[in-house]
């Protein structure tokens, strides 16, 4: 036997084989399945009648059969038949193959009770990570061509294990990446939240307090407004951080007693027509009796609606309806702003949620909507939210009348 | 004439506050909101002085920064956030001259900038050019994008990069093992296969014919060069 082929003496059954078995490792991902077709294939070139695969525990590095076929011979007594676990014991430990002949003074006519034996280690680069067992009743002995083709199939099966075991640690690694990454994203929004009012309020009071530069009176009234502004930005997002942390460690507390939406929802306005200049809103509510809820809670989910259409929706008009909705109240916030991309609506509400879409320099952290929603829910309400590209939002509520616990 | 200062930041709020202290000292102040429109003042309003907001949509600091470094030595300041250390590290390393962290005081943005204006006013050499010719071959730095000629040429980062380091060498004959380490890193130094590859590349893309290259020739023995054309000839 030399080195170099001979084309010729290559035979072509053998190359359609071994190109076989090289396509199922290649497409299928799971070794298992992968397993079933290849021994298949390699039968029609080496005679075995069962194939055990066995690899260690994650603990106790014990071996477990993994994988176990029987293929010929001894179907129907595959019970009390040699699965070669002394053989796979020896193999793994050494790290080297192994043959075993049939025990001397079997009976000749039993073939069942004459096992030729051939083990093999799954080894990649040095490490053994298992081993096979090659088991055939009766004879023939293994050759030199069933070594080599039996080595071929341990390799081949030691790159599908070891790959369907890194697909696994990469998942399980990408998912861990992941929530760091939100972490990290949370940790990042929120200094730069914390850090952009807090930049604007030193630099313009450090501008008012420069020694060498006397302002007139409306710079000065320009730049105190800004660090007004910047103050109570800076305010609503630690109070927002704050109401996220207690509702998280559920120490937020909700006071129940009867509230009058309508009323509570003209205050609101109100207030927010001198928070934000230019705010549009139209208020269209109905008869509607008296609820149970916590009016400064409410008034806060409707604050920040009304906040996040300016914010988002500039220039558009906010519409609030109040009505009675069969046993509940029915709120809704409409605006005809921009619109959010229906693969981000339901994520709305989600803690930390922004739309990535965003365009820049829209300030938020992301705690907003989801405050709104613990508060809603603590109400035994719901709130939803609609939207179209191009027309708009809408932000629907609804309350009971009357609380579960208090009937 | 005064010294001209360009603010970039895309808060509405930040440009105000420099815009506002830069006026007192005495200054220019031109502004822009983005990395892009950065690299269009920088060619054609010609500011003496940049300070570049490193968190940015379109072309963040850094990248704008590292652009400009490309064709101009012109004094640049970065303003970064409070924690963001990387980003400081990062500037610097793409040749920002100085950083201020977010939140400064007015004063000591002043303070800054007049230190760096007058280590630029004793450093500077004359500034370089937007653009670069070489025969029907032209580079936009501030773009990033060649032009061959007249029509646009589409090049991979590393034959870009590979392409502007023979145009900051005009002249020079490199070797292959320092345009190795200069565009791949240190470890590349022996790998002269991979550098074929891409000198042949660049050539498809840039030579009339490539077989009798006359923007990157081979120097037997020696190396590659980017030749001088005499105005003749050009």
């Amino acid at each position: 036997m030399t080195a170099t082929i001979k084309m010729e003496s290559v035979s072509d059954s053998v190359l359609d084989v071994l190109l076989a078995v090289s396509r199922v490792a290649n497409q299928e991902s799971e070794w298992r399945p992968a397993l079933d077709k290849i021994v298949r294939h390699i039968r029609s070139l080496f005679i075995f009648d069962n194939l055990v695969i066995y690899l260690p525990e994650a603990e106790s590095s014990a071996l477990e059969v993994a994988y176990a076929r029987v293929i010929g011979r001894g179907r129907s007594s595959s019970g009390d038949i040699s699965w070669g676990e002394a053989v796979a014991t020896q193999v793994f430990g050494l790290g080297e193959k192994f043959l075993q002949q049939p025990p001397a003074g079997a009976s000749e006519s039993d073939r069942l009770s004459q096992p030729y034996l051939l083990g093999l280690p799954l080894k990649l680069e040095k490490e053994t990570i298992g081993a096979v067992v090659f088991i055939r009743f009766g004879g023939p002995e293994y050759n030199e061509t069933n070594l080599r083709l039996a080595s071929f199939f341990a390799e081949v099966v030691t790159h599908l294990i070891v790959r369907q075991r890194l697909k696994g640690s990469q998942e399980k690694l990408e998912a861990q990446q992941q929530q760091v990454r939100l972490q990290e994203d949370f940790i990042s929004t929120i200094s730069h939240e914390l850090l952009t009012p807090l930049g604007f309020i030193k630099g313009y009071t450090t501008t008012l307090l420069r020694p060498d530069t006397s302002w007139d009176e409306s710079n000065r009234r320009e730049f105190l407004t800004i660090i007004d502004e910047e103050t109570d930005r800076l305010q609503e997002l630690i109070d927002n951080l704050l109401d996220s942390a207690r509702l998280q460690s559920g120490s937020l507390r909700i006071e129940f007693q009867p509230v009058r939406l309508d009323a509570v929802l003209k205050d609101v306005v109100l207030r927010a027509r001198a928070h934000h200049k230019g705010l549009h809103a139209v208020l269209d509510l109905g008869e509607v009796m008296p609820i149970q809820g916590d009016p400064r809670r409410l008034s806060q989910v409707f604050e920040n609606l009304i906040g996040n259409a300016v914010k988002y929706a500039p220039g558009s008009p906010v519409i609030i309806t109040l009505s009675t909705e069969e046993h509940r109240v029915h709120l809704t916030f409409r605006d005809h702003g921009p619109g959010i991309p229906p693969q981000y609506v339901p994520h709305l509400f989600e803690r930390f949620f922004r739309n990535p879409e965003q365009p820049p320099g829209v300030r938020g952290s992301g705690l907003g909507l989801f405050i709104c929603r613990q508060i809603i829910e603590a109400h035994h309400g719901e709130i939803t939210a609609e939207s179209a590209l191009g027309e708009g939002t809408t932000f629907h509520i609804y309350l009971p009348f009357v609380q579960p616990q208090a009937i | 004439m005064a010294t001209r200062i360009l603010i970039v930041d895309d808060e509405p709020l930040y440009i105000r506050l420099l815009q506002i202290n830069l006026l007192t000292e005495g200054y220019e102040v031109i502004t822009a909101t983005n990395g892009e429109d950065a690299l269009e003042a920088i060619t054609t309003k010609s500011p003496d002085l940049v300070i570049l907001d490193v968190m940015m949509p379109r072309l963040d600091g850094i990248t704008t920064c590292e652009r400009i470094r490309q064709f101009s030595n012109l004094p640049i300041i970065m303003l970064t956030a409070k924690g963001e250390e990387q980003d400081r590290v990062q500037g610097l390393n793409v040749g920002a001259d100085d950083y201020i962290v977010k939140p400064f005081s007015a004063t000591e943005l002043l303070a800054r900038v007049r230190a760096v204006l007058r280590r630029a006013q004793t450093t500077r050499e004359s500034a370089q050019e937007r653009y670069f010719e070489h025969g029907n071959l032209k580079i936009d730095f501030a773009r990033a994008e060649v032009w061959r000629d007249g029509r646009p040429v589409y090049l991979s980062a590393t034959e870009y990069r590979l392409l502007i380091h023979f145009a900051h060498h005009i002249g020079q004959v490199i070797t292959a093992e320092q345009l190795l380490v200069a565009i791949w890193g240190e470890q590349y130094r022996e790998d002269k296969e991979i550098l074929w590859v891409s000198i042949a590349r660049l050539r498809q893309k840039l030579e009339d014919n490539p077989h009798q290259p006359v923007h990157i020739v081979t120097r037997s023995g020696l190396g590659y060069q980017m030749p001088i054309f005499e105005k003749e000839n050009a």
